[in-house]
């Protein structure tokens, strides 16, 4: 920001500071009450009271009682705020030195439009709300089982889009909102918690309060260039209003796969089917079963006669005297533990005077791994302090406090270095054991879960986290105008300890070699993160004349962040088990570093005006200045507005209130800037990297040609419109809420159209390209209650639904290459082959068109039962043509990856002292094409070493003279792992269908009665169960019943490949290959306890 | 409110109001941990850090000991791809990546991949900083431009002509969608970028042997040389044959200044049974012998796998030497060994005795010991491995311990002066220059070392009818056939040899039969090595397991891919029932598919 402006803010300040002050002195009296549920009687715990227009307030305790104390004498509107009821107001008189008594009975409610909704620096009703925002509070989180929050806002908002791409507890994916954001930058929700910009799978789920997403611009615009793409706020628990409780809460469960691992663990099976998938593609006998087993015919014949009498033995010693194995291995039963415990331990302490309050809370979680070998333990702590301190009547400070330790460890395979289930699908033959019987390793299983078992491989990861923000509240001007301030840091501390060594096996009877020789090496790996932010801003309110509302707020912020690394890796540890690399003695030393520094400023407004709550207009903006981009392009203006209408307001509203109770509609409009680029975007690097050679007696360091920038970069643009209607209908019982919504990014930063290869470097970014996402959320809820043998029986329904497609306006591809983006094109879509059947004669395939360019066998021959592809622009030839939109060959659009119409189901209810609650979550279409190396769906299509997934065993499945109309061609090897392969070749009929319903948790409680809890010394004691995944059904299970749904069209594994962080530097998860590489979701099952004092 | 609490606030505003205003920078920031332009091309050690980087695209030693599996004496699993009718076209090009090994090139990429030239050019064009010494600057442009004519020399074997780029092209540069420019002028330019080399590069030599100096600048110049010379010779079809003699001249004379600076010499000092081969399994290159190595180490954990690769049973292709390429090692006097009556019948054993001394040093001979724990085992060849029975020992170390991975340490050569002396021989012989004395001093060197006794002084005056009738049917020069027949031998699996038989017009030799030992009779046990004990059994019926005798390797040659020439005798024959053949198109490489979509105007080569 140009310190101009930043002067004119301060003067402002200053003349504030200056004009007079209008406060008198006053004497004080008491409110005190009770409040109840109106159509049971009962009393309602934890219900707000609040002074309107002060701070003053309090929370009801466990009989519905509150009092707040230090009133000014005078009259005074008190309202009762509760989630679920309808918020009441009452008028009251205070006299000095007396207790005025006033209670309510408050009505349920599904929606409540006098809820207060945190918003960007500060907080609205939503009833005048006018931007797209949504908000849950903590019982959407309540008594799960998750292993980091960010797993646990899955499905819960329409439209805030999360994919957990595994089920490892380290599993914190992006938070995308909206959908399809930039194909260029990208970009990703802006997540704040509690105002500062934090990561949510280190936060203690126990300590949500709520959770607001900002969707459209209008309501982002203050947070400015980072807020393009949606802001998510995450607001943490406050201290109980009045009183002290003590909260402890106790899990344990256990948990196992979603789905089985699903192979054929037969070694003859998998043998025979083994040469038969080679020999039907390379139409020769295989001499090995890839590196670690060799193979004959008569191997084959021997392994028959072995497998039909088992008291043969199932090894013996081969001419070269080396182990010749007829084994059957289970390497995913040696892989994974049948099911793994869980515990959590929660305590939570407040605390609260009328001068100060406090809140500690803790939590323990303990996560032992799935993995039986080198098992990937989890566990985290978190500790949170928060309080207030009213300094002066006018004057409140507070500070927060959090604290966070996380470990993991992740095994890594020395053997080829990739992920254990790529490994498994390469190496670990069913034919061969994973242990001779000396107790030694064998080949296989040295490169595969004998790695693990020998068990000194792998990353230990700690992450700490420590953030405090201190901050102060001036209510001035008669509680007009607030003044608030912050200052918050961040260090966030990421520790890598790698051991890698290489491990013996054995081939021959008592001779030990060694696999991973490369690699004998321990790596210390430490991320340093440091982070500031600081705001200020101001808050004006008033009401005119009864009518006009007014609120102005006004503000700068101001933040950096600094990424340091330091990476050491030594070789030559002395003895296997050394941890510390003062053990490591070799001479091959790396080391490396990284730095990196971004700062933001800017400042913001917001300003709402209302006409009787009836037409509600709202304007924001924020001037954003970033230092990561050039001098010319770091500041930009980003103004936004939003308008409402609520004609149930209106004076010719005639609808009665138990038809139609409120009706509101809202539009926007707001034109951002994309911040999300990481620093240094803009400049020439020139990367510093040890060779991998010997020259002149050392590994020396090296550079080379920087990427090739291009001229005049600026700003991506995000203009995003938005149309919503609230709506409550039956008193309340009933409401819906839809947004539709159109974001057009433009001037993407992508990468430029494919350039000849002669040009030697990837094609340089630039501004190049425009896209727009359309889309629409939805969400029903119906909220009710009747009485069931004169108790009341309480239930609520909880819909949401929510859709987007991307299509691209503009690419600089002007041919239209299929190979990249173009125009029209909409994002997602496979473009693939029809699948005509298979051939069924030898006529057949010699009137066929040509299809030579694919193989269904090594030498192109085409034999009857394989897969005959259409000629559909009848040229005589399938092929792609000219690989354009324009003439694609004989191919066409066949499905589309994108997550379409995804959907949250909640159902709750209550009777007596019992409830259950469930939600359900899916995608109601999604395609996937299985990937070129895909072993858990191709099988031994891929590779004919692989497995054989167990599905492709049940009848019709498999091509046969006898099985014709099947699912999977002929049998033969390669056909989706080779370059011309027919199966990697994307095609209608292996266009897999991945829409999904998931049963994502399901809980059942019981609260036991205040007379038993009374003995316990407790007020409240609840019990309860509770699953996470139980069940799921999709189509794709019809087939691929081996790969969790989730999993399917996820990235492969990146962690155990020795990226445990999941980030490598050229950017996660890049890999987007679909192969089902993946730690399994997790199915859980906990009971729990919560006791509260 | 008192008039305390109103200064508070007013204290408050202030204070805020002047923290505001001091809140005005940091949104300027540099990266500090990468360098920039001005670091790297402002010294001496910046333009060295960038140098280091052109040697990363070299060939490594698994790209050399691997990429000699695509040659026309290997016998190996698969036949390649690329001689398979139909099945390779300009949409399989990447073969590496599929185990059908090739030869490797610059750039360790075979394909149509331009990035290391990009990273010359913005080197060459980037080395102007004044502050650094023009000598300095020199010097590693020289070495820049060594690496743009190796780089350019492998494009042009691979696909004749290309397009010729000296710049950094920026992305609207029309020549990024020009076509080919025609061999005759990169090849020039190869020359022009060689002989700045020479020129500049400040080194003469250095003791490493791994970096870039002034003589292996001149080694690479004669080879490029005689390539191109005795290309555009034996290829009339590219209308190119008036300039050979030029090339040749240029070859000879690269070769002869470094022969003249008797800075090299072949390595006699283990005798002739084991001088040749420790030129390639010692750790530490021998310098009289070599110019530029890859150079490993165990305590950096830079290694190779060539004990893996040619021991593995299922690791690798299996290369095997084919005993029509046995058959051109000389006997040790001197005279061919397929003019002895009878040859053809020869069993292992007895061929393997008094032929030139490189036989039994490239491949498992009679004799030949492995250690284990540092004690001697047999060393049969091994019918687990090989195909032939000529089993290859060239790059392999002896210890067992080495063979289950990347384990050796051995330096795995790219420049020897045994290939210089070659090279001026042969270039010399083809402008019919070549002397006795020059003969004396090159192939008649060569084969002193292996112990031959006979015509190591003069020039040969008898065509071998072997050597003319299965290797070379045009070549009626007998000098021109030692040479050729010398080159195969002591150049074998150095990774040159596909692309002599190339240059030589010889692709056709790609489609010999692979043949192995001769079996006298089926189903009895063979003592390979001659120690006493059976090594292995070809079985034309199946021997009950029962009947067997233990430690030997039992092999049923009644099937398709494995057999005898005579069904129950006769030379092993390996995977004769696949089709191989040769084409003219051949020579070139297609251009793949994707680039010419991208740029039309590259056409293809022709029958592809």
């Amino acid at each position: 920001m140009r310190c101009t402006s930043l002067f004119v803010l301060s003067s402002v300040l200053v003349l504030c500071a200056a004009a007079p002050s209008a406060a008198q002195q006053r004497e004080t009296g008491s409110i005190s009450g009770v409040v109840t549920d109106a159509s049971i009687g009962r009393a309602l715990a934890g219900a707000r009271v609040g002074i309107t227009g002060t701070q003053l307030g309090a929370t009801t305790n466990a009989d519905g009682r509150f009092t707040i104390a230090s009133v000014p004498a005078g009259n005074y509107a008190v309202q009762v705020r509760m989630i679920g009821f309808s918020a009441q107001d009452r008028t009251v008189a205070v006299v000095n030195g007396q207790m005025a008594t006033v209670n309510f009975q408050l009505s349920t409610r599904a929606v409540v439009l006098d809820e207060v909704v945190a918003v960007g620096y500060g907080t609205q009703k939503r009833g005048s709300l006018t931007g797209a925002v949504d908000q849950v509070g903590s019982q959407a989180l309540e008594n799960r089982p998750m292993a980091n929050l960010t797993q646990g806002l899955q499905g819960v908002i329409p439209n805030v889009n999360i994919r957990l791409l595994d089920g490892r507890p380290t599993q914190a994916p992006r938070i995308n909102i909206r959908g399809t954001t930039s194909i260029g930058q990208g970009g990703n929700a802006l997540v704040l918690i509690d105002g500062v910009e934090g990561d949510p799978s280190m936060v203690n789920p126990n300590d949500i309060e709520s959770i607001t997403v900002l969707k459209d611009a209008a309501s982002a615009a203050v947070y400015g260039a980072r807020g393009a793409f949606g802001v998510l706020l995450i607001n943490t628990k406050k201290p109980t209003r009045d009183g002290f409780s003590i909260t402890y809460e106790s899990q344990y469960g256990r948990r196992t796969p979603t789905v089985p691992a699903g192979y054929v663990t037969d070694g003859y099976t998998y043998a025979k089917m083994f040469n038969e998938s080679f020999f039907n593609f390379e139409g020769t006998f295989p001499q090995n079963v890839n590196k670690t087993q060799t193979f004959s015919q008569q191997y084959l014949t021997e392994f028959e006669k072995r497998s039909k009498d088992p008291s043969l033995p199932r090894v013996s010693i081969g001419p070269d005297g080396q182990y010749v194995y007829y084994a059957s291995t289970d390497w995913y039963g040696l892989l994974y533990k049948d099911q793994t415990p869980t515990t959590e331990q929660s305590l939570s302490v407040s605390r609260s005077t009328d001068k100060a309050s406090f809140l500690i809370s803790g939590r323990y979680l303990d996560q032992p791994g799935l993995l039986r070998y080198s098992s990937d333990d989890y566990r985290m702590l978190n500790m949170r302090a928060t309080g207030t301190l009213q300094l002066f009547p006018w004057l409140q400070m507070n500070n927060n406090l959090i604290a966070s330790n996380r470990k993991y460890f992740s095994p890594v395979n020395v053997g080829e270095g990739g992920g254990i289930w790529r490994n498994i699908a390469d190496e670990g033959h069913i034919s061969a054991p994973m242990l001779n019987d000396d107790g030694t390793l064998t080949w296989s299983g040295a490169y595969t879960v004998g790695d693990y078992y020998y068990g000194k491989n792998g990353s230990g990861l700690t992450r700490n986290l420590v953030r405090n923000t201190t901050g102060f509240t001036a209510t001035l001007f008669d509680s007009t105008f607030k003044l608030n301030g912050d200052f918050s840091f961040q260090n966030t501390a990421d520790d890598e300890k790698r051991r890698r060594v290489e491990i013996p096996y054995s081939r021959s009877p008592g001779v030990i070699e060694y696999l991973g020789t490369a690699t004998n090496d321990l790596r210390n790996l430490r991320d340093k993160g440091g982070y500031l932010a600081g705001n200020i801003y101001g808050d004006y309110h008033g009401l005119f004349a009864n009518k006009h509302f007014v609120n102005v707020v006004l503000g700068t912020n101001y933040e950096q962040s600094t990424f340091e690394r330091l990476d050491v890796t030594r070789n030559g540890l002395i003895f296997p088990d050394a941890e510390n690399i003062n053990l490591a003695l070799g001479q091959s030393i790396t080391t490396g570093g990284n730095y990196e520094k971004w700062a933001i400023l800017g400042g913001f407004y917001r300003a709402n005006y209302n006409y009787d709550e009836r037409y509600l207009l709202e304007l924001n903006g924020r001037f954003d200045g970033s230092s990561k981009f050039p001098s010319s392009q770091r500041y930009a203006f980003f103004p936004s507005f939003s308008v409402g209408w609520r004609p149930s307001r209106e004076k010719f509203w005639k609808i009665p209130e138990s038809i139609i109770s409120d009706l509101k509609f809202r539009g926007s409009y707001g034109s951002m800037g994309n911040g999300n680029i990481n620093a240094y975007t803009f400049n020439e690097l020139f990367n510093i990297t040890k060779s991998g050679r010997i020259l002149n007696g050392i590994q020396p360091q090296f550079t080379g040609a920087p990427a090739v920038l291009p001229d005049g970069l600026t700003w991506e643009t995000v203009t995003s419109r938005n149309a919503g209607v609230d709506l409550e209908m039956l008193s309340g019982k009933l409401s819906f809420n839809g947004d539709v919504y159109s974001r057009r990014t433009t001037d993407m930063y992508t990468i430029g159209s494919t350039l000849p290869a002669t040009f030697g470097a990837t094609s340089p970014r630039g501004n190049y390209a425009d896209m727009k996402t359309n889309g629409w959320e939805a969400t029903l809820a119906w909220q009710d209650r009747f009485n069931l043998k004169a108790r009341p029986f309480g239930y609520t329904v909880r819909l949401t639904l929510s859709d987007y497609t991307a299509k691209i306006l503009k690419y600089n591809n002007p041919d239209r290459f299929l190979s990249d983006y173009y125009v029209g094109q909409t994002v997602g879509d496979i473009w693939g082959y029809v699948t005509e059947g298979f051939f069924t004669s030898d006529a057949e395939i010699a009137a066929h068109a040509d299809q030579s360019l694919y193989r269904s066998h090594s030498s192109g021959k085409i034999q009857v039962g394989d897969i005959m592809l259409k000629d559909l622009n009848g040229d005589g030839k399938v092929n792609p043509g000219k690989n354009t939109a324009v003439d694609p060959g004989d191919r066409m659009v066949i499905g589309n990856i994108t997550p379409r119409y995804t959907y949250g189901i909640s159902l709750g209810s209550n009777y007596r002292n019992v409830f259950v609650s469930t939600f359900f979550q899916g995608v109601a279409k999604q395609d996937w094409y299985p990937s070129p190396e895909s072993n858990a769906f191709w099988g031994q299509y891929n590779r004919p070493y692989g497995l054989v997934p167990s599905w492709q065993l049940k009848p019709g499945m498999i091509w046969s003279a006898e099985n014709p109309n099947s699912f999977l061609p002929r049998y033969a090897s390669r056909l989706s792992n080779n370059a011309a392969g027919i199966l990697r070749q994307p095609q209608t009929k292996y266009v897999m269908d991945a829409s999904y319903l998931r049963l994502k948790n399901l809980q059942v409680g019981y609260d036991l009665p205040a007379r038993f809890s009374s003995r316990l010394g407790a007020r409240a004691t609840r019990l309860y169960v509770t699953g996470e995944n139980l069940w799921t059904w999709s189509p794709l299970y019809k087939y691929a019943d081996n790969i969790d749904v989730e999993n399917a069209t996820a990235p492969s594994d990146r962690q155990f490949v020795g990226n445990p962080n999941g980030v490598n530097p050229s950017g996660a998860f890049s890999d987007n290959s679909g192969d089902g590489y993946n730690y399994p979701m997790l199915r859980s099952f906990n009971v729990g306890a919560t006791v509260t004092f | 409110m008192t008039h305390t609490m109103i200064r508070r606030q007013r204290l408050l505003l202030l204070l805020v109001a002047g923290v505001l205003a001091a809140g005005c920078d940091s949104l300027e920031q540099n990266p500090v941990a990468t360098s920039t332009k001005d670091a790297v091309f402002g010294s001496e050690s910046g333009l060295s850090l960038y140098a280091n980087s052109f040697y990363n695209w070299m060939p490594d030693a698994n790209n050399i000991t691997q990429s000699e599996s695509m040659t026309d004496y290997a016998a190996r699993r698969d036949v390649p791809q690329f001689i398979r009718p139909g099945v390779y076209n300009p949409r399989v090009t990447d073969l590496t990546a599929s185990g059908q090994y090739e030869v490797v090139t610059l750039g360790s990429n075979p394909n149509w991949q331009w990035g290391p030239l990009r990273s010359i050019n913005y080197f060459l064009e980037g080395n102007v900083d004044a502050d650094v010494p023009e000598k300095v600057r020199n010097n590693y442009s020289g070495i820049a431009r060594f690496f743009r004519a190796w780089f350019y020399f492998e494009k042009v074997k691979r696909y004749g002509d290309v397009p010729w780029i000296d710049r950094p092209l920026a992305v609207t540069d029309s020549a990024l969608y020009g076509g080919r420019d025609p061999r005759t002028l990169v090849m020039d330019k190869v020359l022009e970028d060689l002989d700045y080399a020479i020129a500049n590069i400040s080194a003469t030599n250095e003791g490493s042997r791994s970096l870039i100096t002034k003589d292996v600048a001149l080694a690479l110049k004669a080879r490029v040389a005689l390539f191109e010379g005795t290309f555009r010779k034996y290829h009339p079809e590219f209308g190119l044959q008036a300039s050979a003699d030029k090339w040749l001249n240029e070859s000879a004379n690269a070769a002869k200044v470094l022969m003249d600076s008797k800075r090299y010499s072949l390595y006699t000092g283990s005798g002739p049974t084991d001088s040749y081969r420790q030129v390639f399994v010692r750790d530490a290159p021998i310098t009289q012998e070599v110019l530029l190595t890859n150079v490993q180490s165990t305590a950096l954990a830079v290694r190779h796998q060539a004990n893996w690769i040619f021991t593995s049973a299922t690791t690798g292709v299996r290369f095997s030497f084919i005993r029509q390429f046995i058959h051109t090692y000389l006997n040790i006097d001197g005279t061919p060994f397929t003019s002895t009556a009878g040859y053809q019948t020869k069993t292992f054993q007895e061929e393997t005795k008094n032929r030139d001394r490189r036989l039994s040093q490239t491949i498992r001979t009679p004799g030949y010991k492995r250690i284990q724990s540092g004690s001697q085992i047999p060393g049969p060849p091994a019918f687990t491995y090989t195909f032939t029975g000529y089993h290859p020992i060239k790059w392999s170390v002896d210890d067992v311990a080495m063979d289950g991975g990347s384990l050796n340490t051995n330096a795995v050569h790219l420049f020897r002066y045994a290939e210089v002396l070659l090279n001026f021989a042969e270039a010399k012989a083809e402008l019919s220059q070549l002397t006795n004395a020059d003969w004396a001093l090159t192939v008649g060197a060569l084969r002193g070392r292996a112990g031959i006794t006979g015509g190591l002084s003069s020039l040969p005056t008898v065509v071998d009818p072997y050597l003319q009738s299965v290797y070379f049917p045009g070549i009626s020069n007998p000098v021109i056939l030692e040479i050729r027949r010398d080159r195969g031998i002591e150049l074998a699996m150095e990774g040159l040899r596909f692309y002599d038989i190339v240059r030589w017009a010889r692709g056709s030799l790609m489609e010999m039969e692979w043949r192995g030992i001769y079996v006298p009779q089926a189903n009895t046990n063979i003592d390979l090595d001659e120690n006493g004990t059976p090594d292995v059994n070809f079985m034309a019926v199946n021997i009950p397991t029962a009947n067997r005798v233990a430690g030997v390797t039992y092999l049923l040659v009644t099937g398709t891919d494995f057999k005898l020439a005579n069904g129950t005798f006769g030379e092993l024959v390996w995977r004769n029932d696949i089709p191989r053949k040769w084409e003219q198109k051949n020579y070139l490489y297609p251009i793949p598919e994707g680039d010419l979509l991208t740029n039309p105007a590259l056409k293809q080569n022709p029958g592809w």
